[in-house]
């Protein structure tokens, strides 16, 4: 222990000032001879035991006391030799890099590795001289500055250290040593310095340090994992498939699984969880850094709705993160399709509805398909049909075009494709209120268009799709650069003519000369959807093309407005999502895994009614609600996603030293570690004060016996 | 009725033991003995306090005189006082010492006695039996007692049961002995009476047994009641000896010295009711005229029942 003002301990003295008044107290006693000492002896014993402990508690109570005080106003205070870098001493300019990525959740005893780097960030702080000014970034992907001016208050850091929590984020070094510099670029101190703690994780550090060759800060890296081997199991992916062998509802769960170790797993345990109930349990082993699979099978059932949250857990290791893994599926709802057949033929590879009705039953399992001629269909048998699609229909009649407005407007899908025997002339007139827009004239492409490798085609002049949109919801599962949807080739289509602009309508694919191909109507509750060409291979060969069948099926789903019984969209940490307004929605509401809401209206929407949604920190999974003009709220499950971790956080492979970006080393070997002074006359005072309370009780107490 | 202070300021013991047996007798007989014997032996001149009912008319008639008739028992009953003079009865912070307070009551009682001409006797005693005055009916026995009262002065160590238990070898006859002590470092429970009893108790019994009515005055000083004090006190023990002594906060002590001197009391009386012998407790703040008028009182009442 030190003192500030040592001279002060004189008064220290003081404390054998009640041991003096004890004893010239007990001189003081009135001598007093007396006849009943043998009662009074006996009295002494009764109380004795208990008197004598009140009075050493007083004496020790008041020495206590009257030794406090000196050591009070000397100012003691301890000096605790730590760790942090010496180069902390200097006058400079500093900014503080917390690395808040995945791994750092990882346990290191009692607390997490981000605990540690937090309480050594916050040693740092304290040790700094007054005058070095300071700023706090976080080195996740994404991640907002905490403090991103240089200012001297250290208070000011220390808070928001102490306000900060672990993301499930990818790391993102370049960017936030980037940043750091910057900030530092305009330091009036010469020194200026990154302090970075973190694991040291080669993760993150891919696209470098992000520093400049020529006059970039020091950068002193503070390695809280100690260099300790990490050894990790991770859940890499999830899968969900329908399983129509497991029965109604049955789902095949595929899950990969990695080992990061050097002696590998055996026996791994495995758990399928459903709605956070475990169902099923397996044992895999892994060799040493290898991956292995796990397949579950499973009836969802629709008890409580028909989304669910299905879970891959593995036994549990230091990174808790990457232990488990979510996929939420929605079971579709019974799809009831009525095709009318406009064009049937003998051949049935030349029928018209040949490859669209095995696009509903391959892309749908448990759709229900019925194909008949326009002459059998009548404004009843719509009853129990959730879409209708008129493939090639000559003219619907004016009795099926009325029942089709309000079959639409209550809620049904209408999916229109067009081919030779459609009159477009009747089609505008009967159907003016269904169509996106009006029926134009059959077009038929006039040029080659190129040809990709190992492309069998036709050798007939023909047109493609331009690129496709991928924010669109119905594009969204498509691959980036729509692989299977943009190699289709169109040899006829039919123009549309052009419509009034209404947020009712939509293009969603257009022709690379810039007609629209696919467009779609909202109708009162339901949906219409006009395609410009066939759905045979008359007009195109899209229906031999791979991107038919999930087109066709995400069509049926949109315009019924279900998903499918497979996993919803699935983002990592940190990525953000298009969310789509429909129709005359107001509102979009996210409901996050911590139940936390998050709320966009319609006027924050861009051109194409959609909105990102980027505050993806937590693992779970997010529903999504749409509140309409009138305040009903409707759950919008095709919009639900799930948030998992990025698995390159789960490798514990460290960042090869040759591309450390230190510059100066955190301690200079032989140096004197700095020592940390932690001031004690607090908690002098405040002992103090509990003995002066104690004092006061005893003398009550002794003042009542 | 006086206070021992105002009593103190009285120039003789003979003054105030008539003030004292004057203030106690007012509106009452002063009959101190119990006995009831049907055997007539002599007439005596009528003094106050005397029974009514005992005055001979027909003697009255003869003589112009009021004679009263004295029965065998009567004239058979010597009255001993027996007071304790150790030094711990010297004990006085205010008022007067225990002995003081003693012997008040004792020349009240011998007053009485002579009065009624009875014999009156008396022992004052500590370790041993420093004075012992045979009773007698003798004129100038009454002064003698008084005398020697005056003399008495607290010295020595406290041997009750001793003095009793020569007194017990003094007397033949049946006799009313009044015990005046304050039975300090005296316990009833010490070991060496019979039945299980201390010496002293069973020094009372024996007496009980040989027939004598026995009367223990237990004085105790107030302080030895309550003890009174603010401050801390180095006490020391007062008789020869005593080496006993205790430093201590006295307010710290107060309450638990109640309790054990309101014990030590209680069992003083509980080994007196077992011994048949009168147990009376007098503080020595207490009128001594209200102490004997209430002793006379209750022993009025046990002849009349």
């Amino acid at each position: 222990m030190h003192f500030l003002a040592p001279s002060l301990l004189l008064g220290l003295l003081a404390a054998v000032l009640p041991w003096l008044i004890h004893l010239i107290g007990k001189r003081r006693a009135l001598p007093m001879r007396f006849a009943a000492m043998q009662l009074l002896l006996r009295s002494e014993r009764r109380i004795s035991a208990r008197r004598r402990l009140r009075e050493v508690l007083l004496l020790v109570a008041r020495t206590s006391v009257a030794a406090a005080l000196p050591l009070i106003f000397a100012r003691p205070f301890a000096e605790r030799t730590t760790d942090v870098p010496v180069a902390s001493l200097d006058p400079q300019s500093a900014v503080i890099v917390l690395d808040d990525s995945a791994s750092m959740s990882r346990s290191a005893g009692l607390s997490t590795l981000f605990d540690r780097a937090r309480d050594r960030a916050r040693a740092l702080v304290r040790q700094f001289p007054s005058d070095v000014d300071l700023a706090l970034l976080l080195a996740s992907a994404g991640s907002s500055p905490k403090i991103s001016e240089l200012s001297p208050e250290r208070a000011r850091v220390l808070e928001a250290l102490d306000s900060l929590v672990c993301s499930a984020r990818l790391a993102d070094f370049a960017s936030a040593l980037r940043n750091a510099s910057l900030i530092l670029a305009g330091s009036a101190h010469a020194k200026r310095r990154i302090y970075l703690f973190t694991d040291l994780q080669a993760t993150g550090w891919e696209a470098g340090t992000g520093l400049a060759a020529e006059g970039a800060p020091e950068v002193i890296i503070d390695d809280v994992s100690g260099a300790a081997r990490w050894e990790n199991r991770a859940v890499l992916d999830v899968g969900v498939v329908p399983a129509p062998e497991a029965g109604a509802g049955g789902i095949a769960v595929d899950a990969e699984l990695a080992d990061y170790s050097a002696a590998g797993t055996r026996a791994l345990g495995v758990a399928l969880k459903v709605d956070g109930v475990s169902v099923a349990k397996g044992f895999v082993d892994l060799t040493p850094g290898g991956r292995g699979h796990k397949r579950f099978l499973h009836r969802l059932t629709s008890e409580g709705g028909g989304a669910h949250d299905v879970e891959v857990e593995i036994d549990g290791d230091a990174l808790r993160l990457d232990d488990h893994r979510l996929a939420h599926v929605e079971l579709a709802r019974t799809m009831s399709v009525l095709i009318v057949n406009g064009d049937p033929r003998t051949a049935r590879n030349e029928d018209e509805p040949f490859f669209f009705a095995a696009a509903l039953r391959n892309g749908l399992p448990g759709a229900v398909v019925t194909v008949k001629l326009p002459d059998d269909v009548s404004p009843e048998s719509l009853a129990n049909t959730t879409l209708v699609a008129l493939l090639n229909l000559a003219q619907p009649s004016e009795a099926l075009a009325a029942a089709l407005v309000r079959f639409v407007s209550a809620g049904g899908g209408l999916f229109i494709s067009v081919g030779d025997r459609v009159d477009a002339t009747v089609w505008n007139q009967r159907m003016a209120k269904l169509l996106p827009q009006p029926l134009g004239l059959p077009r038929t492409a006039s040029a080659l268009p190129g040809q990709h490798a190992g492309e069998i085609v036709d050798d007939r002049p023909a047109e493609r799709l331009a690129p496709i949109d991928r924010n669109h919801p119905l594009l969204a599962s498509f691959p980036e650069h729509g692989e299977g949807l943009v190699s289709a080739r169109f040899f006829k289509y039919m123009l549309l003519d052009p419509a009034p602009e209404s947020p009712e309508r939509s293009v969603i694919l257009h022709y690379e000369s810039g007609a629209p191909a696919l467009v779609e109507k909202q109708v009162g509750k339901g949906r219409v959807m006009l395609l410009s060409t066939t759905v045979d291979r008359e007009w195109t060969d899209l229906p031999i093309r791979a991107g038919f069948l999930p087109l066709v099926r995400e069509a049926a789903r949109r315009l019924v407005g279900v998903t499918g019984d497979e996993e919803t969209a699935s983002l990592r940490a940190g990525e953000a999502r298009s969310l789509a307004f429909a129709g005359d929605e107001q509102r979009l509401e996210v409901s996050r895994p911590d139940g936390s809401v998050w709320v966009a209206r319609r006027e924050q929407a861009n051109s194409a009614r959609t909105v990102l949604y980027s505050e993806t920190d937590r693992l779970g999974t997010y529903h999504v609600r749409a509140v309409g003009p009138d305040g009903t709220v409707t759950a919008r499950p095709e919009q639900d996603f799930v948030v998992n971790l990025d698995t390159r956080e789960s490798n514990p492979a460290r960042l090869d030293p040759a591309l450390r970006p230190d510059r100066i080393a955190a301690a200079s070997p032989g140096a004197k570690p700095p020592k940390h002074r932690v001031e004690l006359w607090h908690t002098l005072a405040a002992v103090m004060i509990g003995l002066l309370l104690c004092e006061s009780a005893l003398t009550l107490r002794r003042r009542s016996v | 009725m006086l206070d021992p202070v105002d009593l103190a300021r009285l120039a003789s013991l003979d003054l105030r033991a008539r003030t004292i047996v004057e203030g106690a007798f007012s509106g009452m007989h002063r009959n101190l003995h119990a006995g009831t014997s049907v055997e007539f032996t002599e007439h005596r001149e009528y003094a106050p306090g005397d029974e009514i009912r005992r005055i001979d008319w027909k003697a009255v008639g003869r003589a112009d005189r009021y004679y009263v008739k004295r029965f065998e028992d009567e004239t058979e009953m010597h009255t001993f006082l027996v007071l304790d003079a150790s030094a711990s009865m010297g004990y006085r912070r205010r008022g007067i010492s225990k002995l003081d307070y003693a012997g008040y009551l004792a020349s009240a009682l011998a007053y009485l006695v002579g009065q009624q001409g009875d014999a009156a006797g008396l022992l004052l005693f500590d370790e041993n039996a420093r004075s012992f005055l045979p009773p007698s009916t003798r004129p100038g026995q009454i002064r003698e007692v008084f005398r020697l009262l005056e003399a008495a002065q607290p010295a020595g160590r406290t041997d009750a049961a001793l003095a009793l238990g020569h007194l017990g070898e003094q007397i033949d006859k049946r006799s009313l002995i009044i015990f005046m002590s304050d039975l300090l470092d005296c316990e009833p429970d010490e070991p060496g009476g019979g039945e299980a009893r201390g010496p002293l108790p069973g020094r009372l019994r024996q007496l009980r047994a040989r027939g004598h009515d026995v009367a223990l005055f237990h004085l105790l000083d107030p302080d030895e009641v309550e003890l009174p004090f603010d401050d801390l006190i180095f006490f020391e023990g007062m008789e020869p000896g005593d080496t006993r002594t205790l430093l201590a906060q006295a307010p710290d002590l107060a309450e638990a010295f109640g309790r054990e001197s309101e014990a030590f009391r209680d069992r003083w009386r509980a080994a007196c009711l077992e011994a048949s012998v009168e147990y009376r407790f007098a503080r020595t703040d207490a009128a001594p005229a209200e102490v004997l008028r209430a002793f006379l009182a209750d022993r009025q009442r046990a002849v009349r029942f």
